[in-house]
């Protein structure tokens, strides 16, 4: 990290910090507005601050580890969509998308499908899941399951319903979208064609970094967390960490914790800003994957080292245990060891 | 002798032209089925070849054949190494690491000199720390240096000493004296160990082979000049020897590990089961840990080149790569069903992934315990990483 990341980061970390935990959606969005954390990864000739996908991955881990509930990830995904769409009319849509409007973008896996693409009026269809906060957007941004169109679509539109889908991670607000027949304007298509194609694997690479990320933070946090919980709880008339069965079940856990965050900065290392390669592919969903299943463990383990205490709604045991097992899901869910042996089988 | 310094990618092809001559392109063949004659001597050919090149002993000083390297150097070194898939020196490994650095550290002029140019001659080192009731807890070692004149008098066993029944020098860790702390009494020693009263017995081992070996010594004569350091320094001159390693060989084995995939992916071809999808999903299950443990020690070996290193990034490198190799073996293991029971011919000299998976699973043990079992491990990541309490010192055998 440069000296200059790394200062971000502090005061992003001493942000969200004072903020408390799971901090309410409104009042981190105004603040990351204006202290201009939307502007981390856009490109200094951009008028951005070129910190690039390492410099958003470290925002990203801060939003996890204080299970912040504001939809930084799909705002940066719409903001990366536009920096890396050949539009005439970017600056102004940047400019509105760091300081006003927000794009939502789903953090699943999209099946939409578009259809007219020559013909002049390219129709949307179909239904996408795991869109934070759609109620506050002006827009969502859309990639065909074929690759072939990227697009923003405004909210307000005729044949964009939306249904809240509340989940048992509370500091998500995550809705499905269902796109009937809706016509996608010309003057919102980002990309189309081959461009499209990189733009999309753009974007889902970036996506699967950003839940590394949230979970390395989150992971880490919640580690830390039960640590010193161990340390200041008694019985027996010891405090608990003076107990090797679970000093051992913390060292294990801090080697898993150190293993996702060593993957994840080596991965973004050696992406740099080339997301939209096949490599850079299999490189996100590995510390995507790895990542995210660490998280889970870390926080089902969590739960366990706190006791009683844990399963109250009071301790915020539960809140990372729950935003651990959503990420998990996130991005291609249950697919992503398959794609890695596919990756690899198939590269040989 | 090769010898470059600044680009490390000048030095990377050198490095790469140099192995794709000279790394015996039938090694494994040769190596499989093989007693520990033709290995000894084998290893000693290679041995003899990275020295003439300057490859061996890249961690030396400046002013030593081959050494002065910068670590970054170095780790280019070991990744081309690995890269190759060129024969371990793991007949000279205590002579390379624990033997010259602990002298580089703490050695005499004179034992220095006697010594390291030696070790570029061939002569084989073995380590005799451990010994039946001083494994993890090595400060309990056992064996007596009793002085007497200009010589100290050992009695007493070690165990667990690699290759042992080949060594020409021994590095003995002794007691000298029982009555203070128990770290306080040790003593580090150079051993010859063609001296009289020394016998060596080779452990069998699960696997077949005798890797291991115990070391007797019944009044065995060791003149005083061969100590290292003071006597009553022996626990702070042990730690030199057991820091030597760490750091260039994980970085080298985690990348071995890494091109080892391959070999899962050949057996899933052989045996048939490449569309298995419960095993292809294993085999993605695995890969991010392999990554992330090749990444953890690169990561590492950057802390040390900038001096970052913190107390316990060794051990969480170690653990990682310990419980990885593990499941990588394991998961070869698997893979070969029944056909995996039946004892084949293992590879001398490989990496610990050779493909005979029964055999490797077996040698996967030697990193979760020699050189720090994954118990101490988490120990000290817990007590000097997490900063949890120490056990209390106290504890007494319930009446």
């Amino acid at each position: 990290m440069s000296p200059e990341l790394i200062e971000l980061r502090d005061s992003a970390r001493q942000v969200l910090g004072a903020g408390g935990l799971s901090a309410d959606e409104s009042k981190t969005w105004s603040q990351a507005l204006e202290l201009g954390w939307l502007l981390v990864a856009v490109p200094e000739g951009l008028g951005g601050l070129g910190q690039g996908l390492a410099g958003a991955s470290a925002f990203y881990a801060e939003f996890g580890r204080s299970l912040n509930a504001a939809p930084y990830v799909p705002a940066m995904l719409g903001i990366d969509a536009v920096c890396h769409a050949a539009r005439a009319d970017r600056a102004n849509w940047l400019e509105r998308l760091t300081t006003r409007d927000f794009v939502t973008a789903s953090l699943g896996d999209a099946r939409l499908a578009i259809t007219n693409m020559s013909g002049g009026k390219p129709t949307l269809r179909g239904t996408v899941s795991a869109v934070p906060s759609a109620d506050r957007a002006a827009h969502v941004l859309v990639c065909s399951a074929d690759e072939a169109c990227v697009a923003l679509v405004p909210m307000a539109q005729a044949g964009v319903e939306r249904t809240s889908r509340p989940t048992w991670d509370a500091t998500r607000r995550l809705f499905d979208l269902r796109f009937t027949d809706v016509e996608i304007d010309s003057d919102l298509i980002l990309a189309s064609g081959s461009e499209a194609q990189a733009l999309s694997r753009r974007l889902a690479t970036h996506r699967d970094f950003a839940l590394a990320s949230d979970a390395v933070g989150g992971a880490s946090a919640v580690l830390d967390m039960t640590i010193e919980y161990l340390q200041t709880r008694r019985q027996f008339g010891r405090p608990l960490a003076l107990f090797q069965a679970l000093k051992h079940r913390c060292a294990d856990l801090k080697a898993q914790v150190c293993a996702a965050e060593a993957l994840l900065l080596d991965s973004l290392s050696r992406v740099g800003e080339a997301l939209e390669t096949v490599d850079a592919e299999t490189l996100g969903r590995g510390a995507k994957f790895f990542a995210c299943s660490v998280y889970a463990r870390v926080a089902e383990e969590a739960l366990q080292l706190h006791g009683g205490i844990g399963m109250t709604a009071e301790h915020t045991c539960h809140r990372y245990l729950k935003r651990a097992l959503l990420d998990e899901q996130l991005g291609r869910g249950d697919r992503y060891a398959l794609d890695i042996a596919d990756a690899f089988l198939g590269g040989l | 002798m090769t010898m470059t310094t600044g680009d490390p990618e000048t030095l990377r092809a050198q490095v790469r032209a140099w192995l794709q001559q000279n790394v015996p392109h039938d090694w494994r063949a040769a190596m499989t089925g093989t007693g520990q004659d033709s290995f000894v001597r084998a290893q000693r050919e290679w041995f003899a070849k990275l020295v003439k090149a300057g490859y061996a002993t890249t961690h030396w000083p400046a002013g030593w054949p081959g050494g002065g390297r910068s670590l970054a150097e170095q780790r280019v070194i070991y990744e081309e190494v690995a890269r190759a898939d060129a024969p371990r020196l793991i007949l000279f490994f205590v002579a390379l690491y624990h033997a010259a650095c602990t002298l580089i550290e703490w050695g005499s002029e004179e034992q220095k000199q006697q010594h390291l140019p030696d070790i570029l001659e061939g002569r084989i080192w073995c380590q005799g720390f451990s010994e039946p009731n001083a494994g993890s807890d090595l400060a309990s070692v056992r064996t007596r240096a009793e002085r007497r004149g200009d010589r100290y008098v050992i009695n007493g066993q070690k165990t667990w000493s690699t290759l042992a029944q080949f060594a020409d020098h021994c590095l003995l860790l002794v007691r000298t004296d029982s009555s203070g702390p128990p770290q306080a009494g040790l003593t580090y020693l150079l051993l010859d160990m063609r001296s009289k009263g020394v016998s060596v017995r080779p452990i069998a081992q699960i696997t077949g082979d005798d890797e291991f070996a115990e070391i007797f010594f019944d009044d065995v004569e060791v003149p005083v000049s061969d100590r290292i350091g003071d006597e009553g320094q022996g626990w702070a001159v042990a730690q030199s020897t057991l820091a030597s390693e760490r750091g260039l060989t994980l970085v080298e084995l985690t990348l071995r590990m890494r091109y080892g995939l391959a070999r899962i992916a050949s057996l899933m071809r052989e045996r048939g089961v490449s569309d298995d999808p419960a095993l292809r999903s294993d085999l993605g299950r695995l890969i991010p840990k392999v990554n992330a443990a090749c990444a953890l020690a690169d990561r590492y070996l950057l802390k040390r080149i900038e001096g970052t290193e913190a107390p316990g990034d060794a051990s969480i490198v170690k653990l990682n790569y310990a419980r990885t190799l593990r499941e990588f073996t394991l998961l070869g293991l698997r893979i070969s069903g029944l056909q995996g029971q039946y004892r084949e011919d293992f590879t001398r000299g490989g990496s610990q992934e050779t493909g005979n998976w029964a055999v490797d699973f077996m040698n996967s043990y030697n990193w979760s315990i020699a050189g720090g079992s994954d118990e101490i491990q988490r120990n000290i990541i817990a007590e000097r990483m997490l900063g949890m309490p120490r056990e209390p010192k106290n504890w007494q055998l319930p009446k």
